[in-house]
């Protein structure tokens, strides 16, 4: 009598298979989201952005292991392998594009942030048996990334199918060009990241010389970036925070230097004045320096109500001053890359003579107002901020197109360390190629005046996957925080 | 003359231990069919043929007493405890009594009585101290939360694999625990199945140590059984009333330790200013004691008047809605010594228990109603449970018989505390991120003035609730109806052979509630959750029994049965993340989309079961016993099974001998008994259900997009059922006229082909996968020594010592895997191959060695090898994890004392764990708050470096560039030293400790009002007690007992504090008697 056995011990809560539109939707959250995380907790601080007054371990350089990338890129790689898997070689099927697409962007994240990586025997462990996947070079990686990213342009173009589950550009038909002007910008910025090793002016004219065959992003309105919702639990993700680990983190003098210097508008956008200024009538935003001790870093100009808080744009929702209107959940967005980043990137390339069309000046301009507008269409008017820069912004000597080639890549890797803002770790990988804006580390940092250029592997690699890892370490260098991987050597 | 007259002999039976009336003693004419048995008062009366009569009195567990009547009419007997026939009976396997001398097994057994008077809401922390060989850790919760049970160590890398197995009256019960935690919410213990069980209805409590004695319960037997027998009305002629009444009162047993020099601040040396508790005034955003010592000066406070145009008004600091304007009037700066002390409460835990009883030559019942109301330390937590339960039995006809235990238990409690390190629990707050300057118990106010029910109130707005709130209106109810019951039917064939059919359930509906304020930290529009967990565990077996003495020599018993196992389970899951209306606990007033959860859970299991015992002349007794188990869980579903290899039936034998040596060989005469005993066992186990579904899980979908991921471990379709193979020695010792008893156990068990969720680097996709792996082996020892030093007339002092000791060693993992973490909080609990099992790993200080020159801190010169190597002043941290010790203990002794004086009882018990270390995150965390008392080190006298005794240089060396090392000098400030001395919560050797401990486990004294002073009184048997338990601890472990664990998602993690609820001491008494 142990006929129904095979009945009782089939799960009948859950389905064994799904069509891959309902694993597209978790992807893009989970990853969006962890976008999100990472630039709190460690992206904003470390290009100081942000600086913390309060449990300052990260401001120091006292990392440890940072884990959310990994256990993130490889966790959701499981199901972007699944769709990849569900659709095999159909070419015509937008969900193999967007797979890739997905595919080759959290790759480059795990590869800028770590170096060498587990590529192409990773998230076989089901289909193949590979329980100890070797770990590849970052060039290796960098080759398989871009060339996702062209498969993916090419069957999107070929492609009719109306897509579901993609929360990120609305599905249906029409999103195919928006995912593959995603597609070839993330190539533009992946060239620009192995430029310090490879000669990519061939790849990146290429690309431009058919805006038909390889369309890229036109304007901020074809952003990939996730739009959250009023409703939770699929709210801003900092929504919920507790008032008082919100207010750890604090606008960076850095930040706020710069920005005043400029009369950049965008500080309000990402700072408001600190309670002190406001109460003695004379609102100014203050940042606090990076990288001080417990103490200081709490104490800093008369303490915490002396240093800016994050902006209103961003804050949870107990999280607003008097008087000022309720955060709204669904205001800030989750970025993978904007048409901002796209304009420097080029700018870069022809000022350094790497592509013919276009003007590096007309790049550049068109990142700075670009992202003005970006924040005008983000920022809630019931904010009450102007993020409309006086005309003279333009002009300014630090902001005008002017100067020496060098100067004028300054003033491009300073618009963009600005239009960098809250995008993950991006700024973090882009300084670590060019070096610009400086970053200066803390006083009371604890990594000898260095800022760190990498995260270490998990620690878990070392017992769960030992060999391959040592052999990685071998070819890379040392498993610290300071140990420069292929793209920024 | 003599064969003609007939006379009426009556007379009283009585016990020698107790002196009571013994009811249901036979009494037999010698040589004829004549006889009786005793009624409830021990009396009988009896018809003899002939003054010359012998009558024969006889009771299981006495001497048989000879009496030849000689033309008395009256004769009373005293009986006399068998100790040479060893006639102690215990309940072995499938409910079957056997005499303790024909075991080849240890078994020990606690009886009901003992259970009852110095009682424990959750039964199974009874058995702490007790008996050899079972180590027991109480719930981080209080009141009758879980306890983890563990007999002769742990076998299984599963943490959760390693509890017994609990069976009442014969058929299993559901221990399982469904955990608390999840949308948000914090664990809370609602307490394992064992702990439902009604003390009041336990006749004997038997634990089954080894695979041998358990091998006939089959899979969950492989780490013991803890077989409970109800009480039934067997004994007693007529309707009888039993009463047992129980009141205690519980403290902390132990309180935290904390400075009271230093407020809330954070270190700057400067002043305090309470403003809006959220940074807004001076350091009042802090939640840490770093602040300004208490010198009689005064700051506003949020416990401060507030005060308008000089008019005092009703609003306080922490009013934050207080009129603009306002001002709060500063107060004294003082410490709240006793704030947690006033915050807890006296519990008190009352049971009262009626027992209705019935017997007579047909059949028997017990009809019982126990009430259990306690309201816990914590306050407004409690727990309140009903109990009703029936046991009868009747003889249809003189070969067919039935019989029923049903037990029906209403347990409710309007609050169980969460735990765990966060917001939502109490200890959090109170051991981490309380300043001492904070007066507690002016947060009785729950809410702001004006603000009821939607803005709380308190000392702090940054990161942290009002505890009180937290207790009162941010509750964990539990609502549990459960039934346990069983219906046997036999027949006797012959007075041979039998035959018991039995069927029995143990049902289970549980509703749980969670409720939370608008402005709680973690949900500032409350929150609402409700969750329904149906467990039902059905039993349907048979049993044919054959008994008969083949010739004077040989005694043959045998048994055949079949058990069908059926499980099931049923989770269901509402959850309004948000509300829309304050103190409305209704999904319907959900502001957003509710979220829900369900799954349906079952499992089966068919077995078939034989033994066969051969007893030789009463001396040598052979044992051997059979089992095959089919089970679900190792059944492919259809869809798979061409993807693996089934392998769903397992066999296990097992073989006992034991041979009563002094019954055989004539021995010296200072030996007056002596046993010796072996046996070999297997125990087969499977897995949990599900495990071949590779599942796709849904997750709460992004607007409409419906959202699916795959689970995010492997199954594998191959898998094998576990098998665990146990062998044990003993004997048993008996001297000087069983004045002194020695039992003795020696065992050991290997378990193989685990099934694992061996974990996998992430890169693979997956983090685990299920495997069939590793090889643990235990072994140990137990003894167990009576002493009766002192036995003159009345007075007899009875002494107890149980010992134990056990080791478990992992042989073997997998190929490629060398540790496998088990679980991680704090430090993590790893199986590492050759290693102990409940090895701790953690970072340790990183030390100066000279053994490798290439590793870091290499001293040539040897000098300075062992110190601690610092850097900016701080502790280095060593790269990787290193061994902090074993959480099991080298052994536990339990020490028991019993003084007998006519009607009065005196008894204590000594529980001593010894060796075994635990790690502690009140230490940790305590540090980094500036809260417990080892924050005064670098304070001496304030903040002020210059001063003496301020700051702290650490013991240690630093390395210099050219590699040579000299003294540490670097001096931090206190805050940033004792964050230092853990390296910001990395750091675990400074805060393992030893966790062995001496508890004053239990204290009795009794005293029984003799029936013949009662005189026409209806009460008989009357006992009072005073009754205590864990009066005293001592330990080396600072603020907390050592006796604890953490609990994550279900699974007990001991050797783990993490900001448990203080234990408990008890006090009250217990006053029983009879109708």
């Amino acid at each position: 009598c142990t006929n129904d056995f095979e009945e009782v011990n089939t799960n009948n809560n859950v389905p064994n298979d799904v069509t891959p539109d309902l694993l597209l939707a978790g992807v893009i959250r989970n990853m969006v989201n962890s976008q999100v995380n990472d630039a709190w907790g460690i992206g904003n601080i470390v290009v100081q952005h942000h600086a913390k007054i309060q449990f300052v371990n990260e401001d120091r350089y006292l990392w440890g292991q940072q884990n959310s990338i990994w256990d993130n890129v490889y966790g959701n790689m499981r199901n972007v392998k699944n769709i990849l898997d569900r659709v095999g070689t159909d070419d015509a099927n937008a969900y193999k594009g967007i797979a890739l697409i997905l595919k080759s962007w959290m790759f480059a994240l795990a590869t800028d942030a770590y170096g060498d990586i587990p590529y192409t025997e990773a998230t076989k462990g089901k289909t193949d048996g590979v329980y100890l996947p070797k770990y590849d070079t970052q060039e290796s990686v960098y080759a398989g990334v871009l060339a996702d990213l062209k498969a993916a342009n090419d069957i999107l173009a070929n492609s009719s199918t109306a897509v579901s589950g993609d929360i990120l550009f609305g599905g249906g038909t029409g999103s195919l060009i928006k995912w593959r002007k995603l597609a070839n910008s993330l190539r533009l910025r992946y060239l620009m990241r192995i430029s310090k090793q490879k000669d990519v002016k061939a790849d990146m004219q290429a690309i431009l010389a058919d805006p038909s065959k390889n369309p890229v992003f036109e304007g901020i309105q074809d952003n990939a970036e996730l739009k959250y919702l009023a409703a939770a639990p699929n709210q801003w993700t900092l929504y919920g925070a507790r008032v008082g680990s919100f207010d750890e983190f604090r606008v960076s003098k850095t930040l706020s230097d710069r920005l005043t210097a400029l009369k950049d508008p965008r500080l309000m956008v990402f700072g408001r004045p600190s309670q002190s200024s406001v109460t003695a009538g004379k609102p100014v935003i203050e940042g606090v320096p990076n990288g001080l001790g417990d103490v200081p870093a709490l104490n800093y100009n008369g303490g915490p109500q002396g240093v800016s808080r994050v902006g209103y744009t961003f804050a949870c929702l107990v999280c607003n001053d008097p008087g000022q209107a309720p955060p709204d959940p669904a205001a800030p967005r989750g970025i993978i890359m904007n048409y901002s980043e796209l304009q420097f990137i080029l700018a870069e390339a022809r000022e350094k003579g790497w592509i013919t069309t276009g003007t590096a000046e007309g790049y550049y301009t068109k990142g700075i107002q670009s992202n003005f507008d970006y924040w005008k269409s983000v920022v809630p008017s019931s904010y009450g901020i102007n993020v409309t820069p006086d005309a003279s912004y333009f002009t300014q000597p630090a902001v005008a197109y002017t100067g020496t080639s060098a100067e004028k890549l300054g003033k491009i890797a300073l618009q963009k360390w600005i239009a960098y803002y809250f995008n993950g770790l991006e700024a973090w990988f882009d300084w670590r190629r060019t070096g610009m804006p400086e970053i200066k580390p803390g006083p009371d940092n604890l990594n000898q005046n260095r800022v760190p250029v990498r995260f270490i592997y998990p620690l878990s690699e070392q017992s769960l996957n030992g060999a391959n890892r040592e052999e990685a370490v071998k070819r890379q260098g040392t498993d610290d925080l300071n140990t420069r991987t292929w793209v920024a050597k | 003359h003599a064969g003609v007259a007939q006379s009426v002999v009556t007379g009283q039976v009585t016990s020698d231990d107790d002196k009571l009336p013994l009811a249901g003693v036979s009494v037999i004419e010698k040589g004829t069919n004549n006889g009786t048995v005793t009624d409830s008062n021990g009396k009988y009366q009896i018809t003899v043929k002939s003054s010359s009569a012998v009558l024969t009195f006889s009771f299981l567990g006495y001497v048989s007493h000879e009496l030849t009547v000689g033309g008395r009419a009256v004769a009373d007997v005293t009986l006399y405890a068998d100790q040479k026939q060893l006639q102690e009976v215990v309940v072995t396997a499938l409910g079957i009594k056997k005499d303790v001398r024909k075991l080849g097994y240890a078994v020990q057994e606690l009886k009901g009585e003992s259970i009852v008077t110095a009682r424990e809401t959750n039964i199974v922390n009874q058995l702490a101290g007790k008996v050899a060989g079972v180590t027991v850790v109480g719930s981080p919760s209080g009141i009758g939360g879980s306890a983890r049970v563990t007999i002769r160590g742990e076998r299984s890398v599963d943490l959760n694999k390693n509890q017994p197995l609990y069976v009442i009256d014969g058929v299993p019960i559901s221990n399982s625990i469904t955990g608390g935690s999840g949308q948000g919410n914090l664990e809370v213990d609602f307490g394992n199945g064992a702990s439902f069980i009604n003390p009041d209805d336990v006749e004997t409590m038997s634990v089954l140590k080894g695979p041998a004695a358990a091998a006939l319960y089959g899979s969950r037997a492989a780490n013991g059984v803890i077989l409970i027998t109800t009480k039934s009305g067997k004994g007693n002629k007529g309707i009888g009333v039993e009463v047992n009444s129980n009141t205690t009162f519980e403290r902390a047993l132990k309180l935290p330790e904390y400075q009271n020099k230093y407020g809330q601040g954070n270190g700057n040396g400067g002043d305090f200013a309470f403003v809006n508790g959220a940074g807004g005034g001076l350091t009042d955003g802090t939640d840490e004691g770093w602040g300004p010592e208490f010198k009689g000066q005064s700051y506003p406070q949020y416990n401060s008047p507030r005060t308008l145009n000089g008019q005092v008004i009703p609003f306080l600091g922490g009013d934050l809605n207080a009129p603009a304007g306002s001002v709060i009037t500063p107060t004294p700066w003082l410490p709240d010594v006793d704030g947690l002390k006033n915050f807890l409460r006296t519990g008190r835990t009352l049971t009262n228990n009626i027992a209705l009883i019935g017997n007579n030559d047909q059949g028997s019942f017990r009809l019982s109603y126990t009430n259990l109301d306690q309201t816990g330390i914590v306050p407004n937590t409690d727990l309140k449970r009903h109990t009703v339960s029936l046991s009868a039995g009747y003889n249809l006809t003189k070969k067919f018989s039935a019989k029923t235990f049903v037990s029906y238990i209403k347990s409710a409690s309007g609050n169980r505390p969460s735990i765990s390190y966060g917001t939502e629990s109490i200890m959090y707050l109170f051991n981490c991120w309380l300043p001492r300057s904070v007066k507690v118990s002016d947060m009785e106010r729950l809410w702001m003035n004006g603000l009821e029910g939607r803005r709380q109130f308190g000392w702090n707005y940054n990161y942290h609730d009002n505890p009180y709130l937290t207790v009162y209106e941010n509750t964990n109810g539990q609502d549990v109806n459960r039934i346990i019951g069983n219906v046997i039917l036999k027949y006797d064939f012959t007075d041979w052979l039998s035959l018991q059919v039995r069927t029995a359930t143990d049902w289970g509906n549980e509703r749980r509630e969670y409720r939370r304020a608008f402005s709680t930290q973690r949900f500032p529009f409350g929150q609402y959750r409700e969750v329904k967990v149906n467990t039902e565990e059905r039993n349907t077996d048979f049993l044919l029994s054959f008994n008969k003495d083949i010739n004077k020599d040989f005694n043959v018993s045998a048994t055949f049965g079949g058990n069908q196992n059926r499980q099931s389970s049923i989770y269901d899951e509402e959850n309004a993340g948000q509300l829309n209306l304050p103190g409305i606990y209704n999904l319907t007033n959900s502001r957003i989309a509710l979220v829900a959860s369900q799954s349906k859970v079952g499992k089966r299991i068919n077995s078939l079961y034989g033994s066969a015992s051969v007893s030789f002349r009463n001396y040598l007794f052979l044992d051997i016993t059979a089992r095959n188990d089919w089970s679900s869980a190792l059944t492919l579903p259809t869809a798979l099974k061409a993807f693996g290899t089934e392998n769903n039936s397992y066999f296990y034998p097992s073989v006992a001998l034991s041979a009563v040596v002094s019954d055989m060989v004539k021995l010296p005469e200072v030996i007056s008994f002596a046993k010796a005993r072996a046996s070999f066992a297997q125990v087969g186990n499977d897995t949990d259900p599900f495990t071949f579904t590779q599942a796709f899980n849904p997750s709460t979908p992004f607007g409409s997009s419906q959202i699916y991921g795959e689970t995010d471990r492997l199954a594998n379709l191959n898998l094998k059922p576990e098998i665990s193979t146990a062998y044990e020695i003993g004997a048993d010792l008996r001297f000087f006229k069983n004045r002194v008893g020695l039992d003795f156990t020696y065992y050991q068990s290997k378990t193989k082909n685990q099934i694992l969720q061996i974990p996998l680097s992430q890169t693979t996709g997956y983090n685990g996968r299920f495997f069939n792996a590793g090889e643990i082996k235990n072994w140990g020892f137990e003894t167990m020594l009576n002493v009766t030093p002192v036995e003159i007339n009345d007075f007899k002092w009875n002494i107890g010592i149980n010992f134990s000791a056990n080791r478990s060693k992992v042989l073997e993992l997998s190929d490629g895997i060398t540790n496998f973490v088990m679980a991680s909080k704090g430090v993590s609990i790893e199986a590492r191959v050759n290693e102990r099992m409940g090895d701790m790993y953690g970072i340790a200080f990183a030390r100066v060695q000279n053994t490798s020159a290439s590793l870091p801190y290499y001293d040539a010169t040897g000098q300075n090898v062992g110190q601690i190597v610092y850097k900016d002043g701080r502790p280095v941290p060593t790269t990787n994890v290193q061994k902090m010790g074993n959480y099991n203990p080298d052994w536990l002794a339990g020490i028991s004392n019993q003084f007998n004086y006519k009607n009065v009882k005196f008894s204590f018990l000594f529980d001593v764990r010894h060796g075994g270390k635990i790690f502690s995150e009140t230490q940790v965390v305590g540090r980094e708050g500036g809260i417990i008392k080892e924050t005064l080190e670098g304070r001496a006298d304030g903040y002020d470096l210059s001063k003496p005794g301020n700051g702290v240089i650490g013991d240690g060396v630093v390395q210099n560039a050219d590699g040579s090392f000299s003294k540490n000098d670097v001096k931090l400030t206190a805050r940033a030293w004792h964050t230092a001395f853990t390296g910001g919560r990395n750091i675990a050797e400074g805060v393992m400790y030893d966790a062995s401990f001496v508890k004053l486990r239990e204290v009795q004294l009794g005293y029984s009002i003799p029936n013949r002073l009662l005189g026409n009184s209806p009460l008989k048997n009357i006992t009072v007690s005073f009754v205590a338990r864990n009066l005293a601890l001592w330990s080396k472990v600072p603020h907390v007992d050592p006796e604890t664990m953490a609990y994550n998602g279900g699974t007990a993690l001991p050797g783990i504090e993490y900001m448990s609820i203080p234990s408990s001491r008890s006090y009250g008494f217990n006053v029983s008697f009879k109708l």
